[in-house]
């Protein structure tokens, strides 16, 4: 499994963003690669789901197939938790 | 890695206060030291409130907690990093901010290892509460630790 943590630069909050997806899935024990990228490039980047703030969202849902979900506090795990879970539910409905 | 926390973090640049203020007034006490340290330029500080006033308030990564920033090497002369930590709520365009904490880079990757053990050390419940209760010296002790 391959998700990307994206922020308009690629410098700062994405990096903020990963550390944050990396904990989530260790607590839950779940293996995920994580990258952290800026918009331009994530939009020619595949993964499985991405992870980007509200305000990118629909941007970055244009531009890729798979699904995009909305973060607004990068460092908040119970929220990055929950978004992390709602990807997860749909592997499981597969 | 080889950058430690307590190279960028000392008595000077970790501030406590315990006042009512407006996050504009936050920035510039925070940004204070590295002023005078001649890290950063008024321009960086400048850009810093106009990355808030244009982009709105993302830069709140957790309750509490917001790091301030703006471009990379616009006014910046060494990567550096300062602390502001009140006791009192600052509204930050609608969130609450008690720990400001300034992110000064000269380029997009000499500042990465920093904000990686930032994100750590805040990431642990315990070390975000010590650091949000504000005592200068279990700061200081946390950032030198790392």
């Amino acid at each position: 499994m391959k998700v990307l943590a994206v922020c308009g630069f690629g410098v700062g909050s994405s990096m903020v963003l990963k550390m944050a997806l990396d904990k989530v899935a260790k607590d839950l024990g779940i293996k995920v690669e994580v990258e952290n990228t800026d918009l331009s490039t994530a939009k020619a980047t595949e993964a499985d789901a991405y992870f980007t703030s509200a305000e990118l969202v629909s941007e970055l849902e244009n531009s890729v197939k798979n699904p995009v979900y909305p973060i607004h506090k990068f460092m908040d795990k119970n929220e990055v938790k929950e978004q992390f879970e709602k990807y997860l539910a749909t592997l499981k409905e597969e | 890695m080889d950058n430690k926390l307590y190279e960028i973090f000392n008595e000077k640049n970790v501030i406590i206060e315990n006042k009512d203020m407006t996050w504009q007034e936050a920035v510039k006490i925070a940004s204070e030291p590295l002023l005078k340290e001649g890290k950063i330029t008024d321009v960086y500080v400048e850009n810093m409130m106009k990355n808030v006033e244009v982009n709105g308030p993302y830069m709140v990564l957790t309750d509490y907690f917001a790091l301030m920033h703006a471009k990379a090497g616009e006014g910046v002369n060494e990567v550096s990093m300062s602390l502001l930590v009140n006791n009192k709520n600052i509204d930050l365009e609608g969130k609450p901010v008690r720990i400001f904490m300034v992110l000064a880079s000269v380029d997009k990757s000499s500042h990465l290892e920093y904000l990686q053990k930032i994100s750590e050390i805040l990431l642990d419940e315990d070390n975000f509460n010590t650091i949000l209760h504000g005592e200068k010296e279990k700061i200081l002790q946390i950032l030198k630790n790392n």
